[in-house]
């Protein structure tokens, strides 16, 4: 009850005309930016993070909350009109709504992810609006030794279930870890791998970092491939939105795309695109259609669609009563929290309650805010993939550019945001992943700190891991979160899904 | 060696580079200073330093190894062998967990990579200097006419308004003072 008098609280504030237009200007800027291609969420929020500088805590949250959902639904307009996924987590968007949309189903195949994106999206919010308050309560009997096991699963957990060589994603973790720990140490204010180097004890920017790394090299790299074949846009087609049968199919994968999307989007460390690729593979194993999927199955786009949407409500629960972010996305959106003097955790939900929960509203309206603005609009964001590359890539150049200028005014900050741009272009050439770092990078003082406290208290002994209850229950629930994926690959070979689902 | 594919070569370098940069971040560790505590400010640079350095030497243990297993099993099999191991190393595409594998994206030419780089360089170095107008008007009429040189008025006119617009948005609108330079 108490909980409904909160979030009616943060409606009443959330539906104030300056925080509903920001959260309508987010949804819509998330969108535009998302649209462009090769831009997913993660870049849509790096390169516009310089934009909340100097405002209101609660709109500038509630902006790059916006920005967050706008730019997961743009990613998919992308995806499904020119096979160019933003991120991980609409690749497979990619695969079935591309086709439905070379069949002249493309408007059905935006319409079932928007609608999906909705459904899922809110129902995510009503988790987080009530797992939230449970989660706090648990975190009260939290200690160092729990949260600095919670971030080291997270990691662990962000290096097991990323795509791609596990050693590489956990490279790319401590390559994060070691970015964060230059600087002043902040228990003993000793200089640590400054390299004698006074500008660099102010530790290395985060938002540079995150420019850096998911701007620069896509930038880049487009700009060097120079103007190759044209990408082909598929027109959205003039056929109406969704038929019947449409409706018929898209209904059960959006509940399943739900539920798993949410659950997986709790787990710390896992973010929504392992949810996309999950409900893909769920929805094409139980579809009496299978011979369709490759070919354009609506379901192959409800399911992950929602799976995704719903991974970003879920991915909040642990962010907002823990504080401890679950992705990349979310480490940026914690970071914004710090930036304002916030700390997300059982503590904000007691003094800063009235923010929290005008934020948690303004997630609700916009959701809706997503689906009355895009959808009628999709024809004019549509208009935004035939941008010239040149011009759209040489302008995010710029952008970051004025982003890292805003934070440090120095030659210093503009050559560190170069300097990380060139690493962040290595690593992808050397097939590391960068999101990993990112949730490192930020994950680190808090990691340090739990660390040393926890042993500070027990006088360097390991054993409160063990012998504490919480702490032992999550060491449990880790070590079958490690052991769960192993054997769901076990499983899906012994089934031999591998050489049917092969798209490429 | 001689049979191994790119993709395995492009390991060997990757498991390189990442022993190098942690044998650079761990030696960096003894400048730092020892205390008394139990977790000293050394504990954990020294942890992430030891950890790439054995994360980079794995890697290109791997690569050997698959490099020396496709060569038995043939040389043409060699690629395909290794790219279907889940995505676990060496592939060039991105395959998650279950198998839906994705298209690699493709890798522009090195040269003009590093003159991209080079440009962008160049242009952070003159932007307190020159100033943000003159400075990102010339950046952008570079980067855009190198990719389509044909269509230079369309670019000279984007350039300017672009630099202009930015300028007045940021500094009129958000109050944040980008650097006037010599029209200051």
């Amino acid at each position: 009850m108490d909980t409904l008098i909160d979030l009616g609280g943060g409606f009443a504030s959330a539906l104030e005309p300056v925080s509903l237009a920001f959260a309508l200007l987010g949804v819509l800027l998330g969108t535009v930016v998302g649209v462009l291609p090769g831009i997913g969420p993660i870049s849509a929020i790096a390169i516009l993070i310089p934009v909340s500088f100097g405002m209101e805590p609660v709109h500038g949250l509630i902006l790059l909350c916006g920005i967050y959902y706008g730019s997961m639904y743009g990613g998919s307009i992308t995806a499904t009109l020119i096979k160019t996924p933003g991120e991980v987590a609409s690749a497979v968007t990619a695969i079935e709504g591309y086709e439905m949309a070379r069949r002249g189903r493309g408007k059905a195949a935006l319409a079932t992810a928007a609608i999906g994106s909705f459904l899922a999206g809110t129902l995510a919010i009503v988790g987080l609006t009530f797992l939230s308050p449970v989660l706090v309560k648990l975190a009260n009997v939290f200690g160092a030794t729990e949260y600095f096991l919670l971030m080291a699963t997270a990691l662990l957990l962000a290096s097991t279930m990323s795509s791609g060589s596990r050693a590489k994603a956990l490279v790319s973790i401590f390559i994060g870890l070691a970015v964060g720990l230059v600087g002043l140490d902040f228990q003993t204010g000793l200089p640590r791998q400054t390299f004698g180097m006074s500008l660099l004890s102010d530790g290395i920017d985060f938002t540079i970092f995150a420019m850096a790394l998911f701007a620069i090299p896509e930038a880049i790299r487009n700009l060097a491939l120079g103007r190759g074949a044209k990408d082909v846009i598929q027109s959205f087609g003039d056929d109406t939105w969704m038929t019947k049968q449409d409706w018929q199919r898209s209904a059960m994968p959006w509940a399943r795309g739900s539920v798993l999307g949410f659950i997986i989007g709790i787990l710390p460390g896992v973010g929504p695109s392992l949810a996309s690729f999950m409900s893909y593979i769920m929805e094409k194993r139980i579809s009496k259609r299978k011979s369709e999927f490759g070919k354009g199955a609506i379901e192959g786009v409800a399911g992950p669609e929602a799976a995704n949407n719903a991974g970003v409500g879920g991915a909040m629960i642990p962010l907002f009563s823990l504080g401890i972010p679950g992705s990349a996305t979310t480490a940026l959106l914690l970071f914004v929290f710090t930036m304002y003097g916030l700390q997300p955790g059982p503590l904000i939900f007691r003094d800063e309650s009235g923010l929290i929960w005008t934020i948690i509203a303004s997630m609700y309206i916009g959701n809706v805010a997503l689906i009355i603005l895009n959808l009628p609009l999709v024809g004019v964001f549509v208009k935004l993939l035939k941008m010239p590359k040149e011009i759209l890539f040489s302008s995010i150049l710029v952008l970051v550019v004025i982003g890292a200028y805003a934070i440090e005014f120095s030659l210093f900050g503009l050559m560190m945001l170069g300097i990380f741009g060139v690493i962040g272009y290595l690593m992808e050439k050397g097939g590391i992943p960068l999101a990993p770092s990112i949730l490192a990078l930020v994950l680190v003082p808090l990691l340090e700190d739990n660390f040393r406290r926890m042993l500070q208290i027990s006088g360097g002994s390991f054993m409160p891991l063990l012998t504490r209850p919480v702490s032992l229950s999550i060491i449990l629930l880790m070590v079958a979160g490690i052991i769960a994926p192993i054997i769901f690959r076990w499983w899906v070979r012994r089934r031999q899904l591998l050489a049917d689902v092969s798209v490429g | 060696m001689k049979t191994m594919s790119p993709a395995l070569k492009g390991d060997v370098i990757t498991g390189s580079a990442v022993t190098v940069v942690g044998l650079v971040y761990y030696i960096a560790t003894f400048w730092i200073q020892e205390t008394k505590n139990i977790v000293t400010p050394r504990t954990f640079p020294a942890i992430v330093g030891v950890a790439l350095i054995l994360l980079g030497v794995f890697i290109v243990v791997q690569a050997v190894y698959r490099g020396k297993k496709a060569a038995e099993v043939g040389p043409g099999d060699g690629d395909t062998a290794s790219a279907s191991v889940d995505g676990d190393g060496a592939t060039a595409s991105a395959s998650v967990s279950s198998g839906v594998v994705l298209d690699a994206p493709e890798d522009p030419p090195s040269k003009k990579v590093v003159l991209q780089f080079a440009l962008f360089f160049v242009y952070l170095a003159l932007l307190i200097p020159v100033g943000f107008l003159l400075s990102t008007a010339a950046f952008l009429m570079t980067m855009t006419s190198i990719y389509a040189r044909d269509r230079w008025i369309r670019n000279l006119i984007f350039s300017v308004l672009f630099a202009v617009i930015i300028y007045v948005a940021f500094v009129y609108g958000l109050a944040v003072y980008l650097p006037v330079g010599i029209l200051g």
